[in-house]
């Protein structure tokens, strides 16, 4: 793979679960963003709708997953993302990068990056930024 | 069943086989011990519904067995990425289960199957599991790269998308060890029922096992026992008259292959412009020249 | 991949392609239309409009909406509403609620009371029209997977209150196909629930006639990412399938037909709206009388209500969403809506503000009483470029019904996750366009304002002590309601579910006389039909 392709894939090799925990229906944006990471090179998963906590974190276990992306438009950020959270902890899984996408309010930043998110990708950022962000977000925790 | 399954460690050893190259797995596999549980195949066209079969028979399996799963979905040849997991997930379906699955993509494979999938598959053996179940991309050549990982190999086709000449003239319908139709409400499922008993009559295999047709529904719970059923069988016969060392024999050959393919495949492609423009022969020696020099080619990190 | 999405866009482009993919003739003549294709209002096939005096004889309904926390807090601003001269009131129920769960399961509770009102059981219904007369008011619920139970216990209600049923009016959106490609609040699979859908609406036209049993809905998948096309060509596609049912059921489209309306979203641009509501009367008339033989013109008529903002919204420079609101409000007055919902220009990052809600309203009443456009019936009929649009849209409405056909129809579609993926598909190209500078969004990616947007604070209503309360409120009825009236009734439901032959909503009717929960009614027909599989393709 030469350097031009490297740059328009800068996710490959990643594997990335995208996750749409509780009731919240709105799916679009978790399954574009889910398309643009692929199309990044990243190896994606994709949950679909109804998800619990427990099997989200089951998943990205199973899957020796990178990344898991939580989609949230219903305005539960807080509690799913902590149960999350607690749930990749308990299966020695605190090592995944955590990002969330969907409305969350600025005031709701602190305290989800308190729970170890590292990205947050609401749905007016351009797709690239959203790419350029995760990659760099997971080649620090690569570093690390 | 003895200790819990350790998933994160499982879910590790599996990306870094994943990600291993030649060299890698030279160095890795020597630490994986040859593994002897019973590997089920599912192979068949896009749509035939694999997954949601794959995922019904696991479940009913389940009940008596610790089972892993892989299932290979194919690699964008434009992004090198993947949408994996394409399918009903196991955790729709109902009833408590602790099955392990694993998504893994083709990569430079384009067999139908993925690379390292022997390893992957000798770690899966080294897990704990009672059983793995393999599903294919099920396209190209799927069922012949396919045959000799697993031991009961189960080629799964539909009423009315005319599988059944395709799979006769690349002589993959000799390969199988079951039939399934899938998706039997639909209407053509007894003709196509009849056509392959026909065929199989015509190419009866010298080992003696008769190929069984099974109509399934994921809608109809005793079609997916009807199945696993037909699969015990199989599988007790194999045991019988030590059947699975044959087996073992092409498991090994085609792992050697792979993995010498996926090397050239490699030095190929870093192959110099000006050797590209030598006569043929001169690029053959050159080529096995730099593969005798550096066989395995580099680790990976 | 190229790297064009990298490098800031220079310039706007205006572009002779509309959003909806059609394109537009810099100069439209008189060749581009077919006088013949344009009709009457008030005539078959209705093209200018089911009304001969348009807006002249009735404005379209101002429908505002609204939703509160808790039942009590909704009842106290209900009441308040109906003092100032209100009589349509709109409810939204919690997520919970929308997909059958109770309030105290586990995948309810992070959600319970927070995009709107938990109800559970009758009691919180009682509460929530505690004081009200339902005879005198129209009630809209927006609710889908539970619509049949909610319809079942609004009833309820009424006959406690010594209401008749014919009296009551309002709406239960109750488009269970949308759900499964747009919204996501489904529970049972495809067939059952169109059988639930079906026997709600003929059990609405017999005891409640002035109800409207379903509002077949395009505003979700154009919000998700569906052009006005599709929107359109998706929604009477699902129509289709419900007229179908109806039948099957043995309903008579004579008189069901009546009482089917639709629900869209009004985007840009200007002239695909207005062409894409004109194209959908004309198309779903024909539809109905050429291929169900309806013949009676009330039964052709295609109604509809429309949001105007949604995700056209963006929160940079927001005052510019009152410009795009006017807009879509024009367009829809243009295009015929029976009733219009204006958004604040606020709702893209908070709760709407008293002004900002008042301005959404005040849109409306411009527009009505002072712009004058509201006078003349489909104003822009005969126009050279509406009548070549709406005859465009027509068009390429007919071909995306009948790439669906093709497939196996709306049914099949749905549970093989072939439209759920066309939708992801179209929604992925519209984004990478916006990102790209190829459609222009004001303030967003052109004309933007670096000291940025307002950021998002607070867009849900949430009282912290809320879920408790109403957690706290369905364990005592739990505890006091009569647990053998519960059982006889869940037993009987579930019988009627197992049979093919028998109208469910008087079983829902009696479960909610005996406080069954909505979790318990939905749990009993799950156990019969199952849950639907989503399925996941991308």
């Amino acid at each position: 793979m030469n350097t031009a392709e490297a740059l328009a894939t800068p996710l490959r090799g990643k594997r990335i679960l995208v996750a749409k925990p509780g009731l919240d229906g709105h799916d679009i944006g978790a399954k574009i963003v889910a398309l643009r990471l692929r199309n990044a090179g990243a190896e994606v998963i994709y949950t679909g709708l109804r998800k619990s906590p427990a099997q989200i974190a089951r998943i990205a276990v199973d899957e020796g997953v990178d990344a898991v992306g939580l989609s949230i438009l219903s305005g539960s950020h807080r509690d799913l993302v902590a149960q999350v959270a607690e749930c990749l902890r308990a299966e020695d899984a605190a090592d995944i990068t955590l990002f969330v996408g969907g409305t969350i309010p600025a005031e709701d930043h602190a305290f989800l990056d308190s729970l170890g998110v590292r990205g947050i990708f609401t749905s007016d950022m351009p797709l690239d930024r959203v790419v350029a962000e995760l990659a760099a977000a997971l080649a620090s925790a690569d570093a690390a | 069943m003895s200790e819990p399954l350790n998933r994160r460690g499982l879910g590790r050893r599996l990306s870094a086989l994943a990600d291993a190259s030649v060299a890698d797995v030279l160095a890795l596999t020597a630490e994986l011990p040859v593994g002897d549980v019973p590997r089920i195949g599912l192979t068949g066209a896009p749509g035939v519904g694999k997954s949601s079969l794959a995922g019904r028979l696991a479940l009913h399996r389940a009940a008596s067995r610790r089972i892993g799963m892989l299932a290979i979905d194919p690699t964008s040849p434009l992004s090198g990425g993947a949408i994996l997991g394409d399918r009903i997930r196991l955790d729709e379906l109902a009833g408590d289960h602790d099955i392990y699955l694993r998504s893994i993509a083709s990569r430079s494979a384009t067999d139908g199957l993925a690379d390292n999938l022997p390893e992957l598959l000798a770690a899966m053996d080294a897990a704990g599991f009672d059983e793995v179940l393999l599903e294919t991309v099920g396209v190209g050549q799927a069922e012949h790269a396919v045959r000799s990982q697993v031991d009961t190999l189960a080629l799964v086709l539909m009423p009315g998308s005319g599988d059944t000449v395709q799979a006769m003239k690349a002589g993959i319908m000799e390969l199988a060890d079951l039939y399934v139709i899938n998706k039997c409400d639909l209407p053509g499922a007894a003709q196509l029922g009849a056509e392959i008993k026909r065929i199989q009559a015509l190419a009866r295999a010298a080992d003696g096992w008769q190929p069984p047709v099974v109509q399934t529904s994921i809608h109809d719970a005793q079609t997916i026992a009807e199945l696993s059923a037909a699969i015990d069988r199989h599988q007790c016969w194999l045991a019988q008259a030590g059947r699975r060392t044959q087996g073992r024999r092409d498991r090994a050959r085609y792992r050697l292959r792979l993995l010498l393919e996926r090397r050239v495949a490699e030095l190929i492609d870093s192959l110099d412009e000006d050797v590209l423009s030598q006569p043929l022969a001169t690029q053959f020696t050159a080529l096995a020249e730099t593969l005798a020099s550096a066989p395995a080619g580099p680790r990976s990190r | 991949m190229s790297s064009k999405a990298d490098v800031e866009p220079t310039a706007p482009r205006l572009g002779q392609t509309s959003m909806a993919g059609i394109e537009v003739p810099v100069r439209a003549g008189p060749d581009l239309v077919d006088p013949t294709r344009v009709g009457e209002p008030g005539t078959m096939p209705f093209t200018r409009g089911i009304f001969p005096d348009g807006y002249s004889g009735r404005l379209w309904t101002i429908r505002q909406y609204s939703g509160f926390g808790t039942a009590e807090e909704s009842n106290r601003r209900y009441r308040f509403l109906l003092d100032q001269g209100q009589t349509g009131l709109s409810v939204a129920l919690d997520l919970p609620t929308q997909c059958g769960y109770d309030p105290v399961d586990p995948m309810a509770r992070p959600e319970v009371g927070k995009v709107g009102v938990s109800l559970s059981n009758l009691a919180e219904m009682e509460l929530l029209f505690d004081a009200i007369d339902l005879g005198a008011i129209s009630t809209s619920f927006t609710i889908n997977g539970t619509a049949a139970i909610i319809y079942a216990m609004y009833l309820a209600a009424a006959d406690k209150k010594g209401v008749p049923r014919e009296k009551l009016t309002g709406t239960i959106q109750n488009d269970i196909l949308k759900e499964y490609v747009a919204r996501g609040t489904w529970i049972f699979p495809v067939r059952p629930s169109m059988r639930l859908i079906a026997d709600t609406i003929l059990y609405s036209n017999e005891a409640t006639p002035r109800f409207n049993p379903i509002s077949i809905a395009g505003a979700h998948v154009r919000d998700a990412g569906a052009t006005a096309v599709e929107e359109m060509a998706y929604t009477l596609a699902n129509g289709l399938a419900y007229v179908d049912e109806l039948l099957r059921r043995g309903g008579d489209a004579e008189k069901f037909a009546k009482r089917l309306s639709f629900f869209f979203y009004v985007h840009q641009d200007f002239f695909d709206e207005i062409a894409k509501f004109r194209a959908g009367r004309r198309l779903w008339a024909k539809l109905l009388s050429e291929r169900y033989g309806v013949t009676d013109p009330k039964a052709l008529m295609f109604r509809f209500g429309v949001v105007c903002g949604g995700s056209s919204l963006i929160a940079p420079q927001p005052l510019n969403n009152i410009i795009r609101v006017t807009i879509e409000t024009m367009a829809a007055v243009f295009g015929g809506a029976q009733s219009i919902f204006t958004c604040a220009f606020d709702e893209a990052f908070q709760i709407p503000t008293e002004t900002s809600a008042e301005i959404a309203l005040r849109t409306q009443q411009i527009l009505a009483y002072e712009s004058g456009i509201a006078r003349s019936v489909d104003a822009l009929g005969g126009g050279y470029l509406v009548e070549h649009l709406t005859d465009r849209m027509e068009a390429e409405i007919i071909e995306v019904m009948r790439a669906i056909d093709d497939y196996g129809g709306v049914e099949r579609a749905i549970e093989d996750g072939w439209l759920q993926m066309r939708i992801a598909e179209r929604a992925l190209e519209r984004k990478l366009k916006v990102d790209s500078g190829d459609t222009v969004i004001v303030g967003q990616n052109f004309f933007r304002r670096d000291d940025g947007a307002p950021e998002v604070t607070e867009t849900f209503r949430l009282d912290p002590t809320a879920a408790a309360r109403v957690v706290e409120k369905y364990e005592r009825v739990r505890q006091t309601r009569d647990q053998h009236k519960v059982e006889r009734g869940l037993a009987a439901l579930r019988e009627a579910a197992a049979r093919d032959d028998v109208n469910l909503v008087p079983y829902l009717i009696d479960c909610c006389h005996a406080y069954v929960t909505v979790g318990e009614m939905v749990d009993c027909l799950k156990a019969e039909w199952g849950e639907f599989q989503e399925p996941v393709r991308l």
